[in-house]
């Protein structure tokens, strides 16, 4: 067991060694400069559009939640909730 | 019936909306899939073009018709203002829900139709798929969208039938929108970077 983690951690240890042989940079190789302009542009813009999904969700939900749970409770009669069903139009 | 501390009588139960419905909830995750597909797309188009040798457009292809496209692009938008009446309508009860609805589909269908000459006429022209850069860029991201649009002119479609039945409900039409604003949003953007 100690051994197979030596092995894996020179192995790891290895291909980051070597990882500037892969040029897996296209960017760092490209002689155009309007290139590699717009790899850094479309990295940031693929980065900052998650992150202003998830956060705008976020504070949107956390809107939702707070005007409901702001809202007074109100006892419904069975009768009415059989009259709106799903097809009550709400907020 | 006694009444509890609340003056609500026992025995009754409370209902809760959900704070998100279901399908709004669905529909939102599968936008966002999209939005981060389609950013793909563009942000793949962006590298393409400043990997160009000779500068974008390249030469020798057909230009791509921008002014009958802003046309286009203002009916796409103005069907995604009327589907934004047509919710307002629904939530009093008038009875402008129908033609505006209605309104809203007519122009997603010319948006479709529109495009569709405009693809005819710039085959004619060369541009295919596989005619270079520009037209294979063409084709898929301007071609990934209209399927969309197609998608989303079903749906409306659905609901509006379901509208002349007396049968819509605010949990079919809120997803149902969620998706024509999502396909009227991404529309400019790829006007902008495809077309100007």
């Amino acid at each position: 067991m100690r051994a197979a983690r030596a092995v894996m951690g020179s192995a790891v240890l290895a291909m980051a060694w070597a990882a500037n042989l892969a040029y897996a940079c296209p960017s760092c190789a490209s002689p155009l400069e309007e290139n590699r302009q717009a790899f850094v542009d479309t990295t940031i813009f693929l980065t900052v559009v998650p992150l202003t999904m998830m956060g705008g969700f976020v504070w949107w939900l956390r809107r939702k939640v707070r005007e409901r749970d702001d809202a007074p409770e109100i006892a419904v009669p069975q009768s009415m909730l059989r009259d709106a069903g799903r097809f009550s139009k709400g907020p | 019936m006694p009444d509890d501390a609340l003056g609500r009588p026992y025995g009754v139960p409370v209902r809760r909306e959900p704070v998100v419905p279901n399908g709004v909830l669905g529909m939102l995750i599968f936008v966002a899939t999209e939005v981060m597909f389609f950013s793909g797309l563009i942000s793949a188009f962006v590298i393409g073009k400043s990997n160009a040798i000779g500068g974008w457009p390249p030469p020798g292809q057909p230009r791509l018709p921008v002014e009958e496209t802003a046309l286009n692009t203002a009916a796409l938008l103005a069907s995604g203002v009327a589907l934004y009446f047509a919710n307002r309508a629904f939530r009093k009860d008038s009875p402008s829900v129908k033609p505006l609805l209605g309104l809203a589909i007519a122009l997603g269908g010319f948006f479709v139709l529109f495009q569709g000459a405009e693809w005819v006429a710039l085959i004619g022209e060369g541009l295919t798929l596989t005619s270079g850069q520009l037209g294979g860029f063409f084709y898929l991201l301007v071609g990934t969208h209209a399927l969309h649009v197609v998608a989303g002119f079903i749906i409306l479609l659905y609901t509006y039938q379901r509208l002349s039945h007396h049968d819509l409900d605010r949990f079919t039409f809120w997803p149902a929108q969620i998706f024509w604003y999502f396909v009227v949003g991404v529309w400019p953007i790829l006007y902008w970077q495809v077309y100007l």
